[in-house]
């Protein structure tokens, strides 16, 4: 329904927004985020832009922060950990739109569509 | 830099209930500062006489008493609320965010007298459950008293701050226990490595010791009933002078009792009653005091023990520490119970009463901001513009630096640092293409480190650069704070759209793009498209907060805007958590960023009867079903809502003889209990729950295996282990929240499925008949028609899409968005 949660999670790791490997310290962590928003700070080009399996990816602030904060969380850590690991599918891009849905499950455009479609009990084909 | 009139200093400022206190912080130590009659707490009162001449403090918390109508205090529960404060004889009302920035001036010049100089910048606390609307009005505050820049912080947070850099403990979890005049929170921290992290929070905005106090005033409002059969209720108008001079007998005695076992309260013809003179005159004893405040503090401890539950620290031995904040921890009663509910021990050698204001100093350090008004810079040499954390828990953190502007002679071409003690030298750091350098420092433990910068150029001669030093702390740091509840967008379904989720860094911006669900006429009348923004963790808008709506009126845009038309919001907020919110119309190219109704709502006495009514049908209907099914947690919780509401009843009649805040205090009990009921109520529809998460991981397992990848099978599992293990806590809010994750995933497979569009067309189809725009409709039908005959399924998306988006939103569901004009 939108850019594959597969090609966002690649993007959106931690791991690759610092440009950090997975078994980097929490003290890395910080001392790699707290460089990162010194140089976005000062306007820097080179670190405007990461490296991610499935491409380049644009870098700012809000980006660096949530990256910190996520890998301060052990239990986030271990799931970033894992996807960091692990190479992406060629068939992960796929089309493109607006981002995540509202929470809640009948938040998707158009709420029927689960029952509709059988979704619950969805018929097999 | 020299000399102590050169010294860096950062200010932290405790803006209190009761009492408000200041702190300086050098980089070394943290000093309180003292205010004329040599206090570092100034009580937080402000009096207006008839001239208009504004007294704060100890001299204006004297006259409370005496002369109550033009002197105000405990205004910071009102702070976001429209409750203006009359002052008779100056003929003045005043905003409450306008009484703290007099305490906050009445700080400003005490620290001006103690340094020599007027503080411009400051970190200000607030209670870590404030909502946007009171930090917004504390921000204002600050603006108001003069600062230019401030930093809030949230008190637990800076308390913790402040008892971590005098402790050299390693790792640790501790609880901040701050007990305040009009709040009371508890907030769980985990030290690691010189970081502090903040783990969790929970708390009661409007428990406190004032409480304890009112306790204490009813009790003996209760003997005066049964002694003297006359009947005084607090919120009676014609007692109001009594009952305040009784309340301050009530916190003298109580003071008394932390010593003494027994205190007096006396108050000489305290009420007037039938024409005759009525004498308080009571003995206290430590035991009573105990057993009037036990339930309050029993409620406390309830508060931490379902906080500690939360994040698995409830077994003896997890917590290695508890830090008591507040000058109600000092009473034998609150240390006793902790010690027996909580088993860990105390931190020793710190002052409950103001180690906010010192947590609040150091965290300004690590926000940058330094209190001294700017100097006027003109040094000699190329200037360099550097980065590096004030504050730092690293040993060997990185500065970063560029070269502004283009000086004349010799091109800049390498920086070093060195220690200014001279047992530290870096080496040279190349700038690089862009001007810029990036290099490492060592730092010795818990001090401040300055370091000297040395230019060279080219050929090795030495340029003089601007700044010539810049100096590290190295210490305890905090990281970005989290926000404390989750923001986002009501949308006409009555769902949220979140933008910040719980516990995300500040600061934090983010944009989504929404969808009018009607027109908006040019010019049409009165007419306003609302975007509502809510505070909240449920699901359904209409049981999160109303916290400000972004408008967008008929008589500003400048041509008619269809339904269904692209609305890109955006929304900000700062460290302190303040929040800013724009709409951008790109139909019309227009910005919209007038927020309405941030404010906490007024506290209307008949609204809160009547919900207090309906909150009691819910207790009983659902203590029904508990008994029913012999859930005994439900029971004991539900006993435990019955007493709130019996509050609720009181602090409404309270409010109903003018005590805007006690009406204030029923309003947030309500919504908190709100929540709770709601929690119950969920309890009570558990194995439906359980049954839907069956449901929703299988179809998952199914779509995902069949059109999932590698990753997003393995990050299923993952998943799965993760909804099992909410089903084995029966946590509903956390079941939901996984089984969220688990349908992204398995919609992101869904997707993929050649058949999706055409069904969804179809069924989209199907419904065209009550379309907002019927002609956009059948025209979007008619091109799927077509595009289903090509087989042409790439063309089919974008036009179900723009289906869905002239598709009308159920009327009652928007109702309770309140009243969202978006999806």
């Amino acid at each position: 329904m939108s850019e594959s949660a597969a090609r966002r999670r690649f993007l959106d790791n931690p791991f690759h927004v610092l440009g950090l490997p997975k078994t980097a310290t929490r003290a890395e962590v910080e001392r790699e985020g707290q460089k990162l928003l010194g140089m976005l700070g000062l306007g820097l080009a080179s670190a405007r832009s990461y490296s991610t399996p499935v491409g380049p990816a644009e870098r700012d602030d809000a980006a660096v922060r949530q990256a910190m904060a996520e890998l301060r969380d052990p239990d986030k850590r271990l799931l970033h950990e894992l996807w960091a690991g692990s190479a992406p599918d060629a068939e992960t891009d796929v089309a493109s739109g607006d981002d995540t849905s509202p929470r809640g499950a009948g938040a998707r455009r158009w709420p029927e569509a689960r029952r509709v479609l059988g979704f619950g009990a969805r018929r097999s084909r | 830099m020299s000399g102590a009139s050169e010294r860096a200093f950062y200010l932290g400022i405790d803006l209190g209930t009761t009492n408000s206190a200041a702190a300086v912080f050098d980089g070394e130590k943290v000093e309180m500062v003292r205010n004329a009659a040599g206090n570092t707490l100034t009580p937080s009162v402000v009096r207006i006489d008839a001239k208009g001449n504004v007294t704060v403090g100890a001299r204006a918390r004297r006259l409370l008493e005496s002369d109550a109508r033009n002197t105000r205090a405990e205004f910071k529960r009102l702070m976001g609320t429209a409750q203006r404060l009359s002052f008779a004889a100056a003929h003045a009302e005043k905003k409450p965010e306008e009484l703290a920035a007099a305490v906050l001036s009445a700080l400003r010049a005490d620290v001006k007298e103690q340094l020599g100089f007027l503080p411009e910048r400051a970190v200000i606390s607030v209670p870590a459950l404030f909502e946007l609307p009171q930090s917004a009005a504390t921000t204002e505050a600050a603006r108001l008293a003069g600062f230019t820049k401030v930093e809030l912080i949230q008190e637990p947070v800076a308390s913790a701050l402040a008892a971590g850099w005098t402790v050299d403990e390693g790792a640790g979890r501790w609880l901040v226990y701050d007990l305040g005049g009009g709040t009371f929170d508890a907030s769980l921290l985990e030290t690691q490595g010189g970081m502090l992290r903040v783990v969790g929070h929970d708390g009661d905005n409007f428990l406190g010791g004032r409480d304890f106090d009112w306790a204490v005033v009813d009790w003996v409002l209760a003997g005066l009933a049964e002694s003297r059969g006359v009947r005084i209720g607090r919120g009676d108008a014609e007692h109001a002078a009594g009952i305040r001079q009784l309340k301050l007998a009530v916190e003298e005695a109580k003071i008394e009792l932390t010593r003494a076992t027994e205190a007096t309260l006396t108050v000489p013809e305290a009420f007037t009653v039938g024409g005759e003179a009525v004498d308080v005159e009571v003995t206290l004893d430590r035991a009573t005091l105990d057993s009037l405040c036990e339930p309050l503090v029993e409620r406390t401890i309830a508060v931490c023990q379902r906080l500690l539950e939360t994040h698995g620290a409830a077994e003896p031995g997890k917590l290695s520490r508890v830090v008591l904040v507040g000058g109600p921890t000092v009473m034998p009663v609150v240390r006793e119970r902790l010690r027996a509910a909580l088993g860990a021990p105390f931190g020793e050698g710190l002052d409950p009463m103001t180690l906010v204001a010192q947590g609040a100093a150091l965290y300004a350090l690590t926000a940058g901001l330094e209190a001294r008004p700017d100097k006027r810079e003109d040094g000699v040499g190329q200037r360099v513009w550097l980065q590096f954390p004030a504050m730092t828990s690293d040993l060997t953190p990185h500065v970063v630096g560029k070269l502004v502007g283009s000086a004349s002679g010799e091109r800049l071409a390498s920086v070093r640092l060195s220690r200014g003690d001279g047992l530290w030298e870096g080496t040279p750091a190349t700038l690089d293409a862009e001007g810029a350098f990036v290099t490492s420092v060592e730092l010795l433990p818990r001090r401040p480190n300055v370091f000297r910068l040395e230019g060279t150029s080219a050929s090795g001669a030495r340029l003089p650069l601007w700044p010539t030093t810049l100096t590290i702390v190295q210490g305890l740091t905090l990281s970005d704070p989290p926000l404390s509840r989750t923001i986002g967008v009501a949308l006409a379904s009555d769902l949220v759209r979140v933008y910040f989720e719980r516990g995300s860094p500040l600061p934090a911006r983010r944009t989504f793009v929404h969808h009018t669900v009607e027109s908006v006429a040019k010019g049409s009348g009165d007419f306003v498209l609302k975007i509502p923004i809510v505070q909240g963790e449920l699901d359904q808008a209409h049981l999160c907060r109303l916290v400000g709506t972004l408008e967008i009126p008929a008589s500003g845009v400048t041509t008619t805007v269809a339904a269904g038309a692209a609305v890109e919001v955006t929304l900000d907020l700062d460290r302190g958590g303040h929040l800013s919110a724009r709409a951008l119309l790109p139909a019309t190219s227009q910005v919209f960023e007038q927020v309405a109704h941030l404010l906490v709502p007024d506290a209307d006495p008949d609204v809160l009867e009547a919900s207090a009514a309906a909150m009691r049908d819910r207790v009983s209907a659902l203590r029904a079903d508990a008994f029913r099914r012999g859930a005994g947690k439900a029971v004991e919780r539900l006993a435990r809502a019955e007493g709130d509401l019996a509050a609720v009843a009181r602090d409404i009649s309270a409010g109903r003889g003018g005590d805007a805040d006690a009406a204030q205090k029923a309003r947030r009990t309500l919504l908190d209990l709100d929540g709770e009921l709601e929690r119950l109520e969920l309890d009570k529809r558990w194995p439906e729950l359980e049954q839907r998460a069956q449901r929703e991981v299988v179809t998952a397992l199914r779509w995902v295996s069949r059109h999932g990848t590698a990753a997003e099978q393995q990050l299923l599992n993952e998943l799965c282990a993760q909804v099992e293990k909410a089903r084995a806590a029966r946590d509903p809010a956390e079941l939901a929240r996984q089984l969220r994750v688990v349908d992204d995933l398995s919609d992101a497979a869904f997707y993929r499925d050649p058949d999706v569009w055409p069904t969804l067309f179809e069924s989209a189809a199907s419904r065209a008949d009550q379309a907002t725009d019927l002609v956009a409709a059948s025209r979007l039908v008619g091109d799927g028609r077509a595009a289903m005959e090509r087989r042409d399924t790439a063309a089919l998306r974008p036009i179900v899409e723009a289906l869905w988006k002239v598709l009308p939103a159920d009327a009652r569901q928007r109702r309770l968005g309140f009243d969202s004009g978006v999806r």
